[in-house]
């Protein structure tokens, strides 16, 4: 689940969820809502892998990654299915589908940026620079 | 952060003691009046400050400007020098649009006789530029020819036939940086911007036709060829995508990099690494490539303008306001970070845009912003309202129509992106520039007044 907060420059993204898996799916449909402009045929998988100092920058490395994905394919992320994911490694299979985006993200910040286990589950802010 | 955490030094700069917080390595100062600072201190920025503070080799003191806001790791409006040799070099502290910046284009026309062609002159602009998200410019260059306008910037630009080398001497560092290295900069950023020279983009981007409404200093209006009346355009927009992928590229490698340098910093944002170390080189060679990209891209948007209106049109001046330059200050090598901030050398103009609808300001740097500020200066406006709630409380119909009452032509791709740049989210321009201009920063030359605003 994701909510989108105010920031006087930018956007906020309140994520939470109870699998770490869910968390870095919703955060990467969350930068997409934010995108926006995406179509609802056409779609296609790619695969995506990655390793981080920690489960933080993992999740903000692989939200760039598919970020810049999305400009350079002009796809929009509908969805990642992890075949692994610690805290320090990922590799997912990603679905995406064409995209004219409404709003240009131009990275996905470390600022503020913290996952956090508590007892309800897995949660994070995330500071887009748009 | 509170107002009484801050010592007011003067009517117009306060300080936050070293004493604030214990990992702090130079206090940090604010150039603002007690009004403005009592808005400042609503948001985090100078809580971003006191962590600039923190950054190893940073010297006399972190700075925010009269138009600082919160950003992320380092704050809008702020600026930051470290000694080049043994300091350290920090992404965040130049941001994501590398080389964001304004340049002011001179016309020989004024107001009344443009006035009747408003309309078709803004829509030729819009025509000629693209602007908006994901839109693609004229120039879809690869390989080699890309790389020569990174390695020249706008230089390049006009060796292949964008504009005259005329153009060069009121450009900023005359468009090009030395020392960029394009096999610096990652195939993605490349992918990411190859498409994008002579666009505007979207979000703050513009292109604004202005009449000087005021002059204030005759001897330099004229020695910059303006006038009272006389109608200029301003162009406001960066590195595009290719600046943003570099940010986002180093700002990783770095933070990687950080715990082999012993460095610990409160804001992952502020991931740095030293300036002689090959993260630190490789950073200024691919920062500097993209801001000769983004001093090429408004070189080209120049020359959609010069098509667009076919009457002659020069270059006032160039500034760039997000970039990290190597600058010799009281004797010693500096590396002046500047986020939001304008270099303001002593006699060069620096140019303030305000937000669309309010007024815009061209300044002349004075000797004080040498002795006080790293010679640099604000940037403009500064936000004061998040785009969301822009959103939420302004109508775009409404806003539209105000616009119209008030004799300014809007071109805009979308609705959503002229209310998220209404002129009430914004801080009061008139107040920032004040405020440099009574702290001796820099003297106020001319203010000028939009009639037409073409942007994303």
């Amino acid at each position: 689940m994701y909510e989108i907060l105010q920031h006087t420059a930018d956007v906020r993204l309140h994520v939470t969820a109870s699998t770490l898996e869910e968390l870095f799916a919703d955060a990467l449909r969350g930068l997409m809502e934010v995108m926006g402009g995406a179509a609802a045929s056409d779609t296609r998988t790619e695969q995506v892998e990655l390793e981080s100092v920690d489960v933080t920058a993992l999740l903000v490395d692989f939200l760039n990654e598919a970020l810049v994905r999305a400009h350079v394919q002009r796809r929009s992320f509908t969805g990642a299915s992890f075949a692994t994911l610690t805290e320090t490694h990922a590799a997912a299979t990603l679905t995406s589908v064409p995209a004219e985006f409404e709003e240009d993200v131009k990275a996905v910040t470390y600022h503020e940026a913290e996952v956090r286990r508590g007892e309800n589950g897995w949660t994070t802010m995330l500071v887009l620079d748009i | 952060m509170r107002k009484q955490d801050l010592e007011r030094l003067d009517d117009f700069l306060w300080e936050i003691p070293r004493t604030y917080r214990g990992d702090m390595r130079v206090p940090g100062r604010v150039y603002t009046t007690e009004r403005m600072l009592e808005q400042i201190v609503g948001d985090r920025s100078l809580e971003q400050l006191v962590n600039v503070t923190t950054l190893p080799g940073i010297q006399k003191y972190a700075i925010a400007m009269p138009d600082v806001h919160e950003g992320y790791g380092f704050p809008i409006g702020g600026v930051a020098a470290v000694d080049a040799d043994d300091g350290v070099i920090s992404p965040g502290g130049i941001g994501y649009d590398i080389n964001c910046g304004v340049r002011m284009l001179r016309t020989r026309k004024t107001l009344a006789e443009v006035k009747p062609e408003l309309r078709k002159i803004a829509h030729s602009i819009a025509r000629e530029i693209p602007s908006g998200v994901g839109r693609g410019g004229p120039l879809k260059l690869k390989g080699g020819d890309l790389d020569r306008i990174l390695a020249d910037g706008a230089k390049r630009a006009v060796e292949i036939g964008y504009g005259e080398a005329a153009d060069l001497d009121r450009i900023e560092s005359g468009g090009r940086i030395p020392g960029a290295d394009p096999d610096k900069v990652s195939s993605d950023a490349k992918q990411r911007g190859h498409d994008q020279l002579g666009t505007i983009g979207s979000g703050n981007h513009f292109v604004e036709i202005d009449v000087i409404d005021t002059v204030y200093d005759d001897e330099e209006a004229a020695r910059l060829g303006i006038a009272h009346g006389s109608i200029v355009v301003q162009i406001h927009t960066g590195s595009r995508g290719l600046g943003h992928q570099v940010a986002t590229d180093f700002i990783r490698r770095m933070m990687q990099a950080m715990p082999r340098y012993g460095i610990h910093l409160p804001d992952r944002e502020l991931a740095c690494a030293p300036i002689q170390s090959p993260e630190g080189e490789s950073y200024l060679a691919a920062m500097s490539a993209a801001a000769n990209f983004a001093f090429a891209n408004r070189q080209i948007i120049t020359a959609g303008i010069r098509r667009a209106w076919p009457e002659p049109i020069e270059i006032v001046y160039d500034v760039a306001h997000n970039i990290a330059k190597v600058e010799e200050h009281d004797g010693r090598r500096l590396v002046v970070h500047r986020k939001g901030a304008t270099r303001a050398f002593p006699g060069q103009p620096v140019l303030i845009p305000g937000s669309m609808g309010t007024a815009s300001y061209l300044l002349a740097g004075l000797p004080g912003a040498m002795d006080q500020s790293f010679g640099s200066s604000c940037h403009g406006a500064g936000r004061l309202m998040s785009r969301t709630q822009a959103k939420k409380q302004i109508d775009g119909h409404e806003l539209r129509q105000r616009l119209e009452r008030m004799g300014i032509v809007a071109e805009a791709a979308s609705t959503k992106g002229l209310v998220e740049e209404a002129p009430e989210a914004y801080k009061d321009v008139d107040a920032v520039v004040g405020v440099v201009a009574q702290a001796g920063i820099a003297k106020k030359v001319a203010r000028l007044v939009p009639v037409a605003v073409v942007k994303g």
